[in-house]
């Protein structure tokens, strides 16, 4: 899941009054606040309940500046598609800028879609996560695009490793298994071999992995095995 | 706000939202053939026991099919049935396939949005 959290309100009506102010329009600034079904409600950032609960708290925040902003709101099922964008057309008509409460792609998507209209984030997109407990997330994929799991025990250097070696252990792990950086996180790499170990594979511990090819990390592109004919292009860039 | 103000101006929403869609609602719910052929690219209805509730066209029917036959005026406890059904059966993958041609996520989608006006939605 794309874990995303709120901004803080003042940064979000920060960017709502830069734009009313530049633009002084002769009523009332029209803001669409638009949330997303999909990751950033499972997350508890942007669905129904939370983008109600932002319009509130914006409101009050207008009147108390004395900024004269209305502000309007609708969920769709999932802002990185287009066909449930369709949906709120008649209503983007009628504002002058969309907020967005989904991730980075759902925030671009909306801005591709309505590009005559300024698409303000309400949320910063953290990381691709997995769900700990209700309101509690952590980071487990930085999609690399070249994943090295099978080698890695299926933890990922990458991104449980606060170095991001890909040969590890640095040398900088504690008696008690935590890294040295601190944080009381636990060591990827000592994980990694106590897993290896667990699976009967120690010694593929001591292969080296060639470093990253960084330069393939691009704006991606997939088309998955079998829509080659369908969309003319095939595999992952 | 009072209680039946509330609830004119939801159904209004509602209304808006249904006459919106009509003509799509209204063409899918004829053109449905009941073959259960979408059946198959459920994962949730495959998942299931093949529980023909948890059928990509059973979930259209009796969420959006209910609504639109009721032009949007279902009780409480209806709205928290066809709730369940379009987010707890569906996870909205897009997967269901047609051979008619019917687009069933865009109407589990305009269940959904019905429900969201109606003030019934997930947590």
């Amino acid at each position: 899941m794309v874990t995303t959290a709120q901004k803080p309100l003042e940064e979000i009506f920060a960017m709502i009054r830069t734009y009313r102010e530049a633009r002084q329009p002769r009523d009332f600034l029209q803001c669409l606040t638009v949330g997303c079904g999909g990751c950033a409600s499972i997350c508890m950032a942007g669905g129904q309940r939370e983008v109600l609960g932002l319009n509130e708290q914006l409101t009050a925040l207008a009147r108390s500046a004395k900024v004269p902003v209305r502000f309007s709101s609708v969920t769709v099922e999932r802002q990185c598609n287009p066909q449930f964008l369709e949906d709120i057309d008649d209503l983007v008509r009628d504002c002058h800028c969309l907020l967005s409460c989904a991730c980075g792609a759902g925030a671009q998507h909306l801005g591709d879609r309505y590009a005559d209209r300024p698409v303000f984030p309400a949320l910063d997109t953290l990381f691709l996560g997995v769900d700990i407990d209700t309101g509690f997330y952590e980071e487990r994929c930085r999609a690399c695009r070249n994943c090295v799991l099978g080698q890695t025990a299926g933890i990922c250097p990458l991104t449980r490793c606060s170095k991001g070696v890909l040969n590890g252990p640095c040398g900088g792990t504690r008696a008690d298994g935590t890294c040295e950086v601190g944080n009381g996180l636990p060591c990827a790499w000592s994980s990694i071999y106590e897993r290896l170990k667990d699976q009967g594979r120690a010694d593929e511990i001591l292969e080296i992995r060639p470093p990253k090819d960084w330069r393939e990390t691009g704006q991606g592109v997939l088309v998955q095995a079998g829509f080659e004919g369908r969309y003319g292009r095939a595999g992952k860039a | 706000m009072n209680g039946s103000t509330t609830s004119a101006m939801v159904m209004h929403r509602i209304t808006r939202v249904l006459q919106k869609n009509r003509r799509m609602i209204r063409l899918s719910l004829q053109a449905c053939a009941h073959c259960a052929l979408c059946s198959e690219s459920c994962f949730k209805y495959t998942n299931s026991g093949r529980d023909p509730r948890f059928s990509p066209s059973y979930k259209a029917i009796n969420s959006i099919g209910t609504i639109y036959r009721k032009k949007g005026r279902l009780s409480d406890s209806e709205y928290h049935d066809v709730s369940a059904l379009v987010w707890e059966r569906c996870a909205l993958c897009m997967r269901c396939y047609c051979p008619v041609g019917i687009s069933i996520p865009s109407l589990i989608a305009c269940a959904r949005s019905i429900c969201r006006e109606r003030g019934i939605f997930p947590a």
